[in-house]
């Protein structure tokens, strides 16, 4: 009995190092960041694994915070992954309700080829939907964002939501077609409200995809308009070249607004997440 | 109510907006790679056809041969060195009571909230053999030696360490979940027929979570084909294609070498090997459930 | 329930924004209706005082708008944006990759009005061929003092597309006072500079800073020792890409030297993934000893972000004659290669033209350019010395002076773009010895037929 007790503490102990290794790995290279972000630039060039800044720099971020232009880029990035979750949703329930309720001889073909879209790879469109956009007239506006990323984030909604929507009894809706609803008021003002945990899933699964997405709005986008977050790293990197304290501190500043929101949020997303993937 | 179920126009107002999304972001482009994939076109003025003179050089192309090796060697990283991790990781954290549980979680997390912008450039200071973390890290502990962490042959699996602990909070949380939905009552049993941690782990964990881990290795496979961002910004293909993967290839050959009818093949070929992949990779899956 | 208000609310404004959108569009499209009847107005009574304002696009290769060369040219803009008070002018600027990729999507549909170019066949050779840029008038150029044979790049079939900024010279720019403090002294032959980098590797410093991660300047160096084992490479560089067989015993050995001295560890580990910010850094920041890089890099001597330990010390020579070799050290390699042009679609064509004119006025490009320290411009500078230059100005000066011969475009910008592409991906396996300098010779010949 006594071992017993005493190997339990020594395992207690191993699985606490274990954690704590990984949570260093993991969160380090983070620290270290933030670390010479406020440093001078000449200061990396340090053998040290961290440094105590001779004085810490709060330009770093000033530069950054203005040069970056972070508040455009972060409003362009709430507006556009906002958007892009709200469509992605309101698509998603009506072909869901459409295919899994309603009666008609296409539903399942439909439904596939609404899904075969989370086989296809996303930079493989970048090519031809350039052309595309370009020969209509929507490069370099919210559209040619809000389109594809609509568009790939849709098929994994639409298999969450034809799922969900299968496990809402149909009684409820019997009742509101003898109360002489319509399909419409039945689809927004019945199914929907019922909806609610897994829209909070298909939404936090929509924003997590493109909120970091920069591949197609840099090759999409020209002008600083409708830029995202992302650019404010990519055009540091040319701006500041000569100044790496200046590029941490972008670096950082971009990476903030979605730290900040994961921690205050955590529980939420961690529920969606796990739902989303653990059903997809 | 059947009549009302089964209105066509209704049903129509319904799906049409996700068949148009799905038309014009998906079909439409495939439809225009397959047509610029049969043209000699460098992106600028004529386009000549030239049959399927892309797709027979492609066969011969050694940079997409590397490509989609890499691709497999990504996956077979992620499946035998991120999974088995991020799956002991999710076994002991549920082991956890508490807030010390969910501050774990959180911090396993963060790196994948943030933007593969930023994670590639912070790995790039961090690879760097002359003032980069590891390097200095290897010289605390008193190894001078500068190690080159891009050279050709450990590139790829460099570009790999990254994307492991980018998406390590991902894999984990998953297996997480899947750790927690089982029953409790069959830990129970198992630890009145006295089994041990380890034993309990392999006989009643691993087993109940086949069909998590399944759904898990199949999305690994498929972001390793379809890796690009944190390559192209990381080492963009290099040293000279030894990083290379097929999305970046065919950006580069398109955008970079004035190849815009050679990308499109390649797209087209790369779209056909990721609905292979994913089908196969289901079949795979469900017949053995079957089974 | 103030949770589900807060969520409607959301929905409501995202809505609007939505909708604002899309009637702001149609808005501005009757705005430019509008305006366009206006304008026939206007030109039907030909008043002529009422500017129309006029919004020019810019695409810049130099991202870095407060120093060196990109400051020139953002000064240039708001001189003119001053003086033409109608006119607002949009910049976009990417770091030079980033920007040819960008340059080739443009290039499907729709170009900025005016755009950084390179006179180089692997660059503007389809650009022409697609139509993109809008001819120039020589004759209007003939007093703007450009070098004698550089505007040569820029022409196609007799006619001008664009004019070049500036005479490029590529060099080693090495640390004064390192070198001073350790007794290093600058190499007279090739040899030297081998031994001096094993020396300095011994010292704990890196010896050439090397941006090999983009290829095109460990391609350039390969140029530079053609130059050195051959004297004038004109004539082998045009017949093995025409013939695609880079045989030539002259080629041969210049790669092999190339593979040898990235071998023998002149330049710093992993030089062969770093970009040119690394490669100048370490320089800039005393990691390094020498910096190979070209002549438009000469503002690092003003560079506030620069210490001035290291700005102050900053010198330059050009790569040292190796034995037996027929090339000396004033055999130099330099071009004219950046330039500017306008496109050929631009609905403000007379408006960018008169733009393009207003920078190349001798007294911007060129004298902001001195000014500023960045290195020569393709225009007469004469006028412009002030007795105040940068040593490294001066050297820069010198060398071109001096020169007995002058490459012109570097190997890898002679060719098509597939051929510049693979070349600049497989001279970093040659360099890092994963493919043997045979099989690279080979695999880039093959791109040429």
């Amino acid at each position: 009995m006594k071992t017993e007790k005493k190997q339990s503490k020594i395992g207690r102990a191993i699985l606490w190092i274990v954690l704590i290794i990984v949570a260093v790995i993991q969160i380090f290279p983070l620290v270290w960041l933030i670390d010479f972000s406020l440093a001078s630039s000449n200061e990396m060039f340090t053998s040290g694994l961290l440094i105590i800044p001779k004085k810490i720099q709060w330009g770093n971020y000033i530069k950054a915070f203005i040069d970056g232009h972070f508040l455009l880029y972060l409003k362009n990035s709430i507006l556009i992954n906002s958007l892009a979750v709200l469509l992605v949703v309101v698509i998603s329930i009506m072909a869901a309700f459409a295919c899994r309720r309603m009666e008609w001889k296409l539903s399942g073909f439909v439904k596939t080829l609404l899904l075969v879209g989370m086989m296809i790879p996303i930079h493989a469109t970048l090519l031809p939907n350039y052309k595309i956009y370009n020969t209509i007239g929507l490069t370099d506006t919210i559209w040619a964002l809000l389109i594809p990323y609509v568009a790939f984030s849709l098929p994994q909604a639409l298999f969450l939501m034809t799922g969900f929507i299968a496990a809402l009894p149909v009684e409820l809706e019997e009742a509101a077609v003898v109360d002489g609803c319509g399909i419409y008021r039945i689809v927004f003002l019945i199914i929907t409200p019922l909806l609610k945990p897994s829209i909070s899933t298909v939404a936090i699964m929509t924003f997590l995809n493109n909120w970091n997405e920069f591949m197609m709005a840099s090759t999409y986008l020209s002008s600083p308009k409708w830029k995202t977050l992302p650019f404010s790293v990519l055009e540091f990197t040319g701006q500041y070249s000569s100044n790496y304290a200046v590029q941490f501190a972008v670096m950082a500043l971009t990476a903030a607004p979605a730290v900040i929101v994961y921690i205050l949020l955590n529980k939420h997303i961690t529920k969606g997440v796990a739902m989303g993937a653990v059903k997809g | 109510m059947k009549k009302l179920y089964s209105n066509k126009l209704v049903i129509l107002s319904l799906v049409l907006p996700g068949i148009l999304v799905f038309i014009f972001a998906i079909l439409a482009p495939i439809c225009l790679s397959v047509y610029y994939g049969c043209m000699d076109y460098s992106g600028m003025g004529k386009a000549t056809f030239n049959g399927i003179d892309n797709y027979k050089m492609l066969l011969r192309d050694a940079a997409f041969g590397r490509a989609l090796l890499n691709s497999l060697l990504l996956a077979v990283g992620f499946v035998f060195i991120q999974h088995p991790i991020a799956l002991i990781v999710a076994a002991v954290l549920d082991k956890l009571q508490g807030k010390a549980e969910g501050f774990f979680r959180c911090v396993y997390f963060i790196p994948n909230v943030i933007s593969v912008a930023v994670i590639a450039y912070l790995w790039k200071f961090i690879y760097n053999p002359d003032f980069g973390l590891i390097n200095n890290i290897l010289k605390s502990l008193g190894y001078q030696e500068k190690i080159n962490w891009f050279s050709p042959n450990i590139a790829i699996w460099s570009v790999l360490i990254v994307l492991i602990w980018h998406g390590f909070g991902w894999g984990m949380l998953i297996y997480y979940t899947g750790i927690k939905n089982i029953d409790p009552v069959l830990y129970e049993a198992s630890a009145i027929d006295g089994a041990n941690q380890a034993t309990t782990f392999l006989k009643i964990t691993l087993p109940l979570m086949k069909p998590v881990i399944q759904i898990n290795v199949t999305m690994a496979i498929i972001a390793a084909l379809k890796q690009m961002e944190t390559v192209y910004l990381l080492t963009n293909g290099g040293p000279g294609n030894s990083t290379q993967f097929a999305a970046n290839y065919l950006y580069q050959q398109a955008f970079k070498a004035f190849r815009y009818g050679y990308g499109n093949a390649i797209g087209i070929v790369f779209i056909i090997i990721c609905l292979v992949v994913t089908v196969g990779l289901n079949t795979i899956f469900v017949e053995k459930k079957e089974a | 329930m103030r949770k589900k208000l807060l969520v409607g609310i959301l929905a409501v404004c995202m809505t609007a924004t939505l909708l604002s959108g899309c009637k702001g569009k149609e808005t501005k499209t009757e705005d430019a209706s509008v305006s366009a009847t206006q304008q026939e107005q206007t030109e039907a009574e030909k008043v002529e005082d009422t500017a129309e304002p006029i919004t020019l696009t810019v695409f810049s290769n130099l991202p870095d708008r407060k120093n060196g060369q990109g400051l020139v040219e953002q000064k240039i803009i708001d001189d003119y944006m001053s003086e033409n008070p109608n006119v607002t002018i949009e910049v976009e600027a990417l770091d030079e990759e980033a920007y040819k990729t960008k340059f080739k999507a443009y290039a499907m549909n729709g170009m900025p009005d005016v755009v950084s170019i390179w006179g180089q066949p692997s660059f503007l050779d389809e650009v022409l061929e697609a139509g993109i840029l809008e001819p120039l008038n020589e004759a209007d150029y003939a007093d703007y003092g450009f070098v004698s044979g550089s505007l040569e790049g820029f022409k196609k079939d007799g006619k001008l597309y664009g004019l070049p900024r500036n005479t490029d010279v590529m060099g080693f720019y090495y640390n004064q006072k390192m070198f001073e403090d350790n007794g290093w002294e600058v190499p007279k032959n090739y040899d030297e500079l081998l031994v001096l980098g094993k020396k300095i590797k011994e010292a704990g410093i890196v010896p050439v800073a090397m941006d090999g991660g983009d290829g095109w300047p460990l391609a350039i160096y390969l140029t530079d020792l053609l130059v050195r084992v051959d004297g004038n490479i004109k004539d082998i560089v045009s017949n093995a890409i025409a013939t695609g067989d880079f045989t030539d015993p002259s080629i041969v050995e210049a790669t092999k030297l190339l593979a040898k001295t990235a071998q023998s560890g002149l330049f710093q580990v992993g030089y062969d993934s770093q970009d040119y910010g690394t490669a100048m850094n370490l320089f800039t920041n005393g990691q390094a000893a020498m910096f190979y890089m070209g002549s438009w890099e000469a503002s690092m001597a003003l560079n506030e972000d620069i210490s001035e330990e290291v700005r102050n010390n900053i010198r330059a020579f050009t790569m040292p004659p190796i034995t037996d070799g027929k090339g000396a050290q004033t055999d130099i390699a330099a071009w004219n290669g950046g330039g500017y042009a306008v496109a050929a679609q631009s609905e403000q064509k007379e408006e960018a033209i008169k733009f393009l004119n207003y920078m190349y006025q001798p007294d911007k490009l060129s004298k902001y350019g001195w000014e500023n320290g960045v290195g020569m411009s393709a225009q007469d500078q004469s006028a412009y010395m002030t007795g105040n230059e940068t040593n490294l100005q001066n050297q820069f000066t010198d060398i071109l002076n001096n020169a007995t011969s002058v490459s012109g475009t570097p190997i890898n910008d002679c060719g098509p773009s597939v051929f510049k592409t693979a070349m600049e991906s497989e001279i970093q396996s040659v360099c890092n010895g994963t493919k043997s300098v045979d099989d690279f010779l080979s695999v880039i010949g093959e791109t040429c037929k």
